[in-house]
């Protein structure tokens, strides 16, 4: 049971893996996967995704870079490095909202990525599910629905027939890596 | 299995002559790129036709331009993204494409400009050995950030794009047995697999990007335009010039978009990802901006009637004086050619879109031109010394920043998916269910 990473099966469009998806759900299995070749959002909330956590991560991070940016430039200018321009004031807000505006969209932008790659557990190497015969067509017009072995309930045999019975084209064992 | 030809274009063993024509054609110019910088870095900016007060010439004339076009591009692109636009499948990859190349011309001009070049990181707040930090108060140090997110932002925006269409990549390589190319794009794929739990995620950041592309193309064009108005030069002193120069852009980019466009769908036989109808909506949105430019151009006449004096003088002399070419020029160019493309016969014919996009490109070059030497014709004390002409070392730069743009684009072309495969699969699998 150990060498088994899960089951896969191949389907030809995404009504049929929606419905494989939904009698798995329906007859309590927990650690499923999806693979498509096209965003399919109904299969992500069926699977329990949640992509709002990448929009928190990014204002989290914005708010930050604002903070930083706006603490950098009073800092530097009020007490670190006062210079006296004609009696202007030290701490001119208007002047420091363009760079304040500007970092922090930097800030909300590379943390929107590196949020998506961190919470989808990339960039990886090499993951078992690449080995599934046909895999390659996951990225053009294949829809693959994956049982993990760490589910609660599995059994590779009840596995198998629930794709089958759903109309997988083809399944297959993943061996664990 | 369908066919998909976007996929099967990068992996091409070849491209047909013309396409090495034209790469040797875009190195040369990257070549006389490198002849001009390193002309300018060992005899300095006094080959340069710029002088008090016409400190600014071609550096900020075409940094101004290229920042317009990969602005307009982009907020082209981001738009689509976010209105989930159909139009999106056909163009946003090349027009995001067309925006980082853009600004990779632009990003050369203000280092350059700088005097000593080398020492560019001065503007950065690190902490050097002097002590001395950054004046933050200059607008100087809004450009450093302004082009730097720009940069950065617009890069993550096209590659969070592209990630799921360079792991089609990967498996269409290894499928066809070129290891190298799949271990390649594979590096730049990071192990996508498709997962639907993955792609929710993706789409979430892509229109999070798409979003915050908006204000940043906004705020880095507004910060530009701020260089002028924070002058006391009373043709530049206004608060339209933001407005003025973030609108102007736009026709730039939709102009060089739309270009590219017709010619990619000529030359790589994407007809059926490119259609009719896209061109037609792409064309009418332009003619549609260059409406927007021509109002623009009648409230900086109105503007400059109802303005004081100095400023009236000073607008006056840059659409009557002698730079009036430029002003009427870019008028005709952006605002009133661009106006055939509401006639169904200038967008069809490839020639004549194409020579109207350029045109509108070229047209805001002389706008920025005339901004950038004719405002500066009147200021508060009289002018001594000849008017700004660029001399040849600056003609140089701008044909090597050219080549710059030219090369990325092909190579662009040549290695990467030019339309985003999986919208086009996303939106067929949605034209598909009743």
């Amino acid at each position: 049971m150990s060498d088994l990473h899960g089951v896969i099966g191949a389907f030809s469009d995404k009504d049929d893996l929606l419905e494989a998806l939904r009698t798995a759900r329906a007859e309590g299995w927990t650690s499923l996967d999806a693979f498509t070749p096209h965003p399919v959002p109904e299969a992500a909330d069926l699977l329990g995704a949640r992509p709002g956590r990448v929009a928190w991560i990014a204002m989290g991070a914005g708010a930050f870079g604002a903070l930083l940016a706006y603490a950098t430039q009073w800092w530097l200018s009020v007490h670190d490095y006062p210079i006296n321009v004609g009696g202007r004031p030290l701490h001119a807000w208007p002047a420091f909202l363009p760079a304040t505006t500007i970092v922090a969209i930097l800030w909300a932008a590379v943390a929107s990525l590196l949020g998506m790659l961190v919470a989808n557990g990339l960039p990886r190497l090499s993951h078992p599910v690449l080995a599934a015969p046909g895999f390659l067509r996951a990225s053009e017009d294949r829809f693959f629905l994956m049982i993990a072995a760490d589910d609660p309930r599995f059994d590779a045999g009840q596995a198998r027939h629930l794709l089958q019975r759903s109309g997988a084209l083809r399944v297959s064992d993943l061996p664990a890596q | 299995m369908r066919p998909n030809p976007v996929a099967a274009i990068p992996l091409l063993r070849r491209f047909g002559w013309s396409f090495a024509a034209a790469l040797g054609l875009a190195a040369l110019g990257v070549l006389t790129l490198g002849y001009a910088v390193m002309a300018l870095l060992l005899v300095g900016v006094g080959l340069w036709g710029t002088n008090i007060p016409f400190v600014w010439g071609f550096d900020l004339i075409n940094y101004v331009w290229w920042i317009g076009i990969a602005n307009a591009a982009s907020l082209f692109a981001s738009i689509l993204v976010l209105r989930r636009h159909g139009l999106r499948t056909a163009v946003n990859r090349f027009a995001e494409a067309a925006a980082l190349a853009a600004i990779l011309a632009a990003v050369l001009y203000p280092i350059l400009h700088l005097g000593r070049p080398w020492l560019f990181h001065w503007v950065l707040p690190y902490p050097a050995v002097y002590q001395v930090w950054p004046q933050f108060r200059s607008t100087l140090v809004w450009d450093l950030w302004g082009i730097m997110s720009h940069v950065v932002v617009t890069s993550l925006f096209w590659y969070i794009g592209l990630i799921p269409d360079l792991a089609t990549m990967r498996d269409r390589a290894q499928a066809r047995g070129r290891m190298v190319a799949a271990r390649l794009y594979g590096i730049f794929a990071l192990g996508w697999r498709g997962s639907v739990a993955h792609w929710a995620r993706h789409q979430a950041a892509y229109r999070l990007v798409a979003a915050l592309v908006l204000p940043m193309l906004v705020s880095a064009q507004t910060i530009v335009a701020l260089e002028f108005a924070t002058t006391l030069v009373p043709d530049w002193h206004q608060a339209r010039v933001p407005l003025h120069v973030v609108l102007t852009g736009i026709p730039s980019g939709l102009g060089v978009v739309l270009a590219l466009a017709v010619l990619l769908r000529r030359t790589l036989d994407l007809d059926r990802f490119i259609d009719d109808a896209d061109v037609a909506l792409l064309a009418r949105l332009m003619a549609a901006a260059s409406l927007a430019c021509l109002w623009l151009y009648a409230d900086q006449l109105l503007a400059a009637v109802l303005e004081e004096a100095e400023t009236r003088e000073g607008t006056f002399a840059r659409v009557f004086g002698p730079y009036a070419a430029l002003w009427w020029g870019a008028l005709v160019l952006t605002s009133v050619v661009p106006q055939l493309l509401w006639l169904p016969w200038f967008r069809n014919t490839a020639p004549a879109a194409i020579l109207i996009g350029l045109g509108a490109a070229a047209g805001v070059w002389l706008d920025r031109f005339s901004l950038v030497a004719g405002g500066l014709l009147r200021d508060h004390l009289p002018r001594i010394g000849p008017a700004y002409g660029p001399t040849t070392p600056e003609w140089t730069l701008l044909v090597g920043t050219v080549g710059l743009f030219a090369l990325a684009m092909l190579l662009f072309a040549r290695l990467l998916p030019v339309v985003s495969m999986f919208e086009v699969r996303h939106e067929e699998s949605e034209a598909e269910a009743p």
